[in-house]
């Protein structure tokens, strides 16, 4: 019953569809997990890169703003040193001290004096200069402001400090309008020549370092108060942005209120928003830088490296399911094959059973039919027999007559002997027939089997022989040994030639008893026929004239073998036809098989 | 530096007395100042000599310059004094004129040097000029009142010339002792100015041919 390939049988199906159903979910559950893993790495690994480089741009920034603080700081001490200076604070010349720090400051503020914020733009030129005195009140330039630079007034005020320290101020100064911007001051302390003291201080205003890292995005702005200036911003998303950050404006909060960082949506955009104190711990108000770093690149990064996944991961699951139905196929072969054979060999056994039921039933009606029968007959036959026999007995028959009923008789005698036979056969099929496992003295059985087979006529002058040891004792029924015993010695004798020899030895060895029996054959037995010459009913194509009905070595055999023996044909060939019974010797070594 | 001084005040006095007063004879005030405590500079400092602490200006360490306040008549010629630029420090640190002195300020340092004062009794600059600048630049003090002289170049360099409106004054030592001599009898006051801020003064009644012993505390 094979099978095409394409055509599983139904659980091999079902094992396969299975099989890649789990592969798939497998693959699946894998690829998703992955996927994830994947993910969630880029967005870490892009957040990091993220990091690093805002931390990169900050701290060019940092790094600018520092040389550019520690540049400018070194610049007004060198001016708050000068002779001029002093002169006019300490000999009492405050008049002369806006004239003479315009001379000494004449490279350090914007040309042309009027100080123009647009001219002075990323200079190191100062917009405006203001001293202050001891007490950090701001002295008034006198004759107009063209020589220090144009402030406002109100934020001219803003300059002062509750009092002038030994250490330089660093400040932001806006107006609530803030037109004009922030300026960045540094308030210098003028010191004593001789006492170190601060006598007065001179403050510088610079206009703040425009910080854009033009490839990153980010633009840094300032915060002071509730002003924020951001360049390039406009006014709405710099009011939305002011909201946004942290309100620690009070100044006792200028100190707590360190570096954050935020996210937040803005003019359409992203933004990573970081803030920190510029001047902590300084005498002036607190001010905060305010960087902008944009995320669009970044998010447009983060996507294209998430559809690449996606891509990907589509890619690796339609492999995966190509490799998972290989997969399955692969290992679903064996599965039906498995199935098929054992499809199969559930046909063949059901068969088999079947067969072996019908034969056992058959041959139990046989047996009984050859019971039966065999019972049937026998009471027919002892009646024809000794019907015949009163015939001879009455004497009233002519002499060739009474020869005749004497054969007949002889007839009957044969005929209860097969019918006997058959019976016994019959038992045995049913098996009925138990065999004693008494003790069987062979050599006395084979002695008086040898007797019988001298009493019987005969004609053909045959020279009989018999080697075998006194004392041979066997396990067994001592009538059916003889029974074996007389169907071999009948075969030798009826199928031998005339004059021919019979020859019987035995022997025993390791607890089993052999006899063979041989004889010279009339004829050999065929190689062919060889093989069947135990079954029943079988007669070689040898001797039609010779009486039998095929059943006395089939007889012979079931019975050796109920004793726990054997019978089989040694040789046969020319000359010489040979047949070995084994039986078991006694007492019995070993159980009845 | 001191000797120098009492040298040259000395010389002025005998200069002025034998000018006026040339029958009486010359009367001498002799005494001690007591100064206050000197600072205590750093090393680096210690050079520096003309102190200016919170608007006072005070030698360093401290002397102080006695004279004597009274009705003198005019110079009969105008005084010269010399204010030195040398070592990159003026010399004498504390100098004390007379009214209407011309006083030079030559240039004894190979560099260059630029003498300017802002004080309100004098204030002047003398532009850039080195050793060999002819004539010697100089100024005519017709102020009385106290002169912190600097120099534009280099920051540290201080003097003051503390202008006086009479003929009669020296510079005490560190130990706040002085002498003025050749003065004329009469009714004077003698004043010791300590700093800018701080100034004793006593009266003081001359005879002819008197020693005086003063001290002033």
């Amino acid at each position: 019953v094979k099978t095409g390939r394409t055509q599983a049988p139904p659980q091999a199906a079902r094992f396969r569809r299975r099989l890649l159903a789990a592969t798939m979910l497998l693959l699946c559950a894998l690829t998703a997990a992955a996927f994830l893993v994947v993910r969630r790495g880029i967005a870490r690994g892009e957040a990091q890169a993220l990091e690093r480089e805002f931390a990169a741009v900050l701290d060019r920034l940092q790094a600018v703003r520092q040389m550019r603080r520690a540049a400018l700081v070194e610049r007004a001490r060198a001016l708050a040193g000068k002779a001029r200076i002093h002169a006019a604070i300490e000999d009492g010349a405050l008049d002369l001290l806006y004239p003479s720090a315009l001379d000494e400051l004449r490279d350090a503020v914007a040309p042309p004096r009027i100080a123009d914020p647009a001219a002075a733009a990323g200079a190191l030129r100062a917009r405006f200069y203001r001293f202050l005195d001891r007490d950090g009140s701001v002295i008034p330039p006198p004759g107009g402001e063209a020589a220090a630079g144009a402030l406002p007034p109100e934020l001219e005020a803003r300059l002062a400090l509750p009092g002038v320290s030994q250490h330089v101020q660093t400040g932001y100064i806006a107006g609530a309008r803030s037109g004009a911007g922030v300026s960045e001051v540094f308030a210098t302390p003028i010191l004593s020549t001789e006492t170190g003291e601060p006598i007065a201080a001179l403050v510088l205003g610079f206009e703040p370092p425009r910080l854009v890292s033009e490839r990153s995005g980010l633009v840094a702005g300032i915060r002071v108060g509730d002003t924020l200036v951001i360049p390039g911003l406009d006014p709405a998303a710099t009011a939305q942005l002011l909201a946004l950050l942290p309100d620690d404006d009070a100044r006792s909060g200028g100190a707590a209120a360190g570096a954050r960082r935020f996210e937040t949506g803005l003019d359409g955009a992203s933004w990573l928003v970081f803030t920190q104190p510029l001047n902590p711990g300084s005498l002036y108000p607190p001010a905060h830088e305010v960087c902008l770093f944009p995320l669009a690149a970044m998010q447009a990064r983060q996507r294209r490296a998430g559809l690449q996944i996606v891509g990907a991961g589509a890619g690796l699951l339609a492999l995966g399911f190509l490799g998972s139905h290989r997969l399955a196929a692969r290992f679903s072969r064996p599965v039906a094959t498995l199935e098929l054979e054992s499809h199969e060999q559930r046909v063949q056994r059901r068969r088999a059973e079947a067969e072996l039921e019908a034969t056992s039933a058959e041959l139990e009606r046989a047996a009984r039919f050859s019971a039966d029968a065999s019972h049937q007959l026998k009471t027919p036959v002892t009646v024809l027999r000794a019907g015949l026999e009163e015939i001879l007995a009455r004497g009233a028959v002519p002499t060739h007559e009474a020869e005749e009923i004497a054969a007949l008789i002889h007839q009957t005698y044969r005929l209860s002997s097969v019918i006997e036979d058959l019976l016994l056969l019959s038992r045995v099929d049913a098996g009925h027939l138990r065999v004693a496992a008494d003790e069987v003295d062979l050599a006395l059985l084979i002695a008086s089997s040898l007797d019988d087979l001298d009493a019987s006529p005969d004609e053909l002058g045959l020279e009989v022989t018999a080697d075998v040891p006194p004392a041979l004792r066997i396990s067994g029924e001592r009538r059916y040994v003889a029974l074996i015993l007389q169907n071999l010695l009948e075969n030798a004798r009826k199928y031998n030639l005339p004059g021919g020899r019979i020859r019987i030895a035995a022997s025993e060895a390791a607890g089993r008893v052999h006899l063979t029996v041989g004889n010279t054959a009339l004829r050999p037995i065929p190689p062919e026929s060889q093989p069947h010459i135990f079954e029943r009913f079988h007669r070689a194509a040898m001797g039609e004239n010779i009486p039998g009905y095929g059943i006395g070595l089939n007889l012979a055999r079931e019975l050796a073998r109920l004793h726990g023996g054997d019978l089989r044909l040694l040789r046969s060939d020319a000359d010489w036809t040979e047949f070995e019974v084994s039986f078991r010797s006694y007492p019995a070594t070993r159980p009845h098989p | 530096m001191i000797p120098r001084l009492h040298f040259l005040g000395a010389m002025v006095a005998a200069f002025c007395v034998s000018g006026s007063v040339a029958a009486a004879e010359p009367a001498v005030i002799e005494g001690r100042v007591t100064l206050p405590a000197g600072r205590e500079a750093p090393v680096l400092n210690q050079r520096y000599e003309i102190v200016s602490k919170g608007g006072v200006v005070a030698p360093n360490p401290p002397v102080a310059v006695v004279f004597l306040a009274g009705d003198f008549p005019a110079a009969e010629a105008q005084p010269v004094a010399r204010m030195l630029q040398k070592d990159l420090a003026f010399e004498p640190r504390i100098l004390p004129v007379r009214v209407g002195t011309k006083v030079e300020f030559p240039n004894l340092d190979p560099t260059y040097h630029n003498v300017f004062s802002y004080s309100k009794p004098k204030r002047f600059d003398l532009g850039r000029y080195r050793a060999d600048e002819e004539p010697v630049p100089y100024q005519i003090f017709d102020t009385p009142g106290l002169v912190t002289l600097r120099c534009d170049i280099h920051e540290h360099m201080r003097a003051v010339i503390l202008v006086l409106e009479t003929p009669h004054f020296v510079v005490t030592d560190t130990d706040g002792r002085f002498q003025l001599t050749g003065i004329a009898p009469g009714a004077y006051t003698l004043k010791a100015w300590i700093s800018s801020a701080s100034t004793l003064e006593r009266a003081v009644e001359l005879a002819d041919g008197a020693r005086l012993e003063v001290n002033l505390e």
